[in-house]
């Protein structure tokens, strides 16, 4: 019993990262109604060359949070450009398949960069609290609050900024958005950028949770990154929120009742379970409306 | 020579993974299960030939329908969803069969050894082929004689009603609901022939290869499936078998000199070629944008309205030496 308890709980604190992947999934299908493949490839991306940023400017290891961040946000920026700016949005298909040979091009160059081989990652805090035999992990828990402060940080931009306001209208309504004088691009471009940034600060909470980076997280993490939104509800941020931090502690229970190389398989069908049930996801609006 | 009738091979089986995802692609869905459907087909279709000693055309039918099956049942929970969401059911889909297949053993002694799928390491022994005196040759015809007729089959369904009515659902579901069809069973239908396409492809690729594991049909492979028919266009069923033979004869096979820069090149070309063409390489209007679509420049990508931009340039200039010269 302690032991499901103790599983489920370092599920939970993880689950924070497949939440931030997840927000950064959905933010963009909000104001586009697209899907950026890519997405995890670059937030991971972001992470290595955050990484390699802090140690070519012989920064202290706890700045790399700061730099994954800002080159998350450079990779949204390219993204945007080359696979949603320059396709004409009359050609849905290519603006998908483009972004999967993005996720192909991100890869190879992280596989190419690195010879394949794992990364080590700096850990920023050690030890753990405990009551008991029951203890939480400190680096699971800082992962855990800086997600959440990042979150904090998203909600606010969103719900309490001129810039947040445009991003939900041009979600809630593109053309009404644009009659009101706000420009698509402008919104769209900073809606990647957001996205990007906050990939980037995932990527670097992974490696620190992990302790190291390696090219074969990045389809594990779209996957989970996927369901999430789609459990979230797609568009919905708190849905995305609390269904990565369900995804999270219900990957651990499975893998702690059928072991690790089942546990995905459950995932899985968490997620057909969610779209038999309830195909609008936990928050998610109308699903008939995408 | 083996080498050429190989990559025949690869193409053959290949071209039929990309149109299991055309006939998909049709009704505007986009599946990422079809590497899933595929690894059914083949697990299906081996242990039909190793273990149960069956002949290898039922036994293809048998893991092409079994595939169906599967993808008919999936179809109804994932196709309540629309579009984007419909990706990501398959995409997990897809990724539950291959895990299906890591935690799956069953095998029987035969003749001192121990035969059938084992978990991580696969599936070994597939002998059908050399067991019964085929040739490289003979594989290679084999196989193009299912791809012969599948191509054929969903040539004459594209030019049939079926094939109005899977491109009415693609273009425009509104539209389409109300001239009387029902989506569901269209989207359905759809997928069901799908997985039978990409069944048969899964058979065959178990035999000519003769072991097969869960690795063999990954995302990657999925990814492959659908970028054939986007990146050959959706117009007729050849663009799909151009951009196989684009993609594995040039890219895979021809570009092996540049060794591991291959790979960084194949998602680099993806991402250039869906810039330059966005409606695939045969597009519906041909090669080449007409002057009336560069006029309205709707749905066409940068590329195309480049050269427009300079043909048109290019004319007026002209005009102007003419009217320079008085000719």
């Amino acid at each position: 019993m302690l032991d499901l308890l103790q599983s489920t709980a370092d599920g939970l604190l993880f689950g924070a990262i497949y939440s931030l992947i997840g927000i950064g999934f959905t933010l963009v299908f909000g104001v586009m109604h697209k899907i950026n493949m890519a997405y995890a490839a670059a937030s991971l991306a972001g992470a290595y060359a955050g990484l390699t940023l802090a140690k070519l400017a012989g920064l202290p290891p706890w700045t790399v949070i700061l730099t994954a961040c800002a080159a998350g946000a450079v990779f949204g920026v390219i993204i945007y450009g080359v696979c949603f700016k320059l396709i004409p949005l009359s050609h849905p298909l290519a603006t998908l398949m483009s972004t999967v040979g993005m996720f192909l091009l991100i890869d190879e160059i992280v596989v190419h960069a690195t010879d394949g081989m794992p990364v080590n990652y700096p850990t920023f805090v050690r030890g753990m609290v405990g009551y008991g035999d029951f203890v939480l992990r400190g680096d699971l828990m800082f992962v855990f609050f800086v997600a959440l402060l990042v979150m904090a940080g998203l909600i606010y931009v969103l719900f309490h900024t001129r810039l947040g306001l445009a991003t939900r209208a041009v979600s809630q309504h593109p053309i009404a958005a644009r009659l009101c004088g706000m420009s698509l691009d402008h919104v769209n471009a900073v809606t990647f950028t957001l996205s990007g940034a906050l990939g980037g600060i995932a990527g670097a909470l992974i490696g620190s949770a992990v302790g190291m980076l390696s090219p074969l997280l990045v389809v594990p993490l779209t996957v989970k990154g996927l369901i999430v939104t789609v459990i979230g509800g797609l568009g919905s941020i708190p849905g995305a929120i609390v269904a990565g931090l369900l995804v999270g502690a219900a990957e651990n229970m499975f893998q702690f009742f059928r072991g690790v190389t089942e546990r995905d398989i459950y995932v899985m069908l968490l997620l057909f379970l969610f779209l038999v049930f309830r195909p609008g996801g936990i928050f998610g609006a109308d699903p008939a409306r995408n | 020579m083996d080498f050429y009738l190989g990559l025949l091979q690869i193409i053959g089986v290949h071209t039929l993974l990309g149109l299991s995802a055309y006939v998909v692609l049709l009704t505007g869905q986009v599946s990422l299960a079809q590497a899933g459907f595929m690894a059914i087909g083949a697990y299906v279709t081996a242990m039909l030939t190793v273990l149960a000693k069956w002949w290898i055309v039922p036994a293809l039918l048998a893991g092409g329908a079994v595939a169906g099956v599967v993808a008919c049942a999936v179809g109804f929970p994932a196709l309540r969803v629309r579009g984007l969401m419909l990706v990501v059911a398959t995409l997990a889909f897809g990724e539950a069969v291959r895990l299906f297949f890591f935690n799956f053993d069953y095998q029987i002694a035969m003749g001192g050894i121990k035969v059938g799928p084992l978990g991580g390491e696969g599936f070994r022994q597939i002998r059908y082929f050399p067991e019964n005196g085929y040739t490289t040759l003979h594989v290679m015809v084999f196989i193009w004689l299912v791809v012969i007729i599948v191509m054929t089959a969903l040539w004459w369904m594209d030019r049939s009603r079926a094939g109005a009515v899977l491109r009415a659902v693609g273009e425009d579901e509104v539209a389409a609901q109300s001239a009387g069809l029902n989506l569901t069973a269209v989207k359905v239908m759809a997928m069901t022939v799908g997985g039978f396409i990409a069944g048969l492809a899964g058979g065959l690729y178990a035999h000519y290869t003769t072991h097969i594991e869960q690795g063999n049909f990954n995302v990657l492979v999925a990814t492959f499936a659908i970028a054939y028919p986007i990146l050959g266009g959706l117009s007729n069923v050849f663009g799909t078998l151009a951009a196989v033979v684009f993609i594995q004869a040039f890219l895979v096979e021809g570009l092996r000199f540049l060794g591991d820069w291959r790979n960084l090149l194949f998602g680099l070309l993806i991402v250039v070629a869906m810039n330059v063409r966005p409606g695939g390489l045969i597009d519906a209007h041909g090669w080449t944008a007409s002057r009336a679509q560069i006029r309205k420049g709707e749905g066409l990508g940068w590329f195309d309205l480049a050269i427009g931009g300079i043909t048109s340039a290019v004319r007026r200039l002209i005009q102007r030496w003419r009217g320079a010269f008085g000719a």
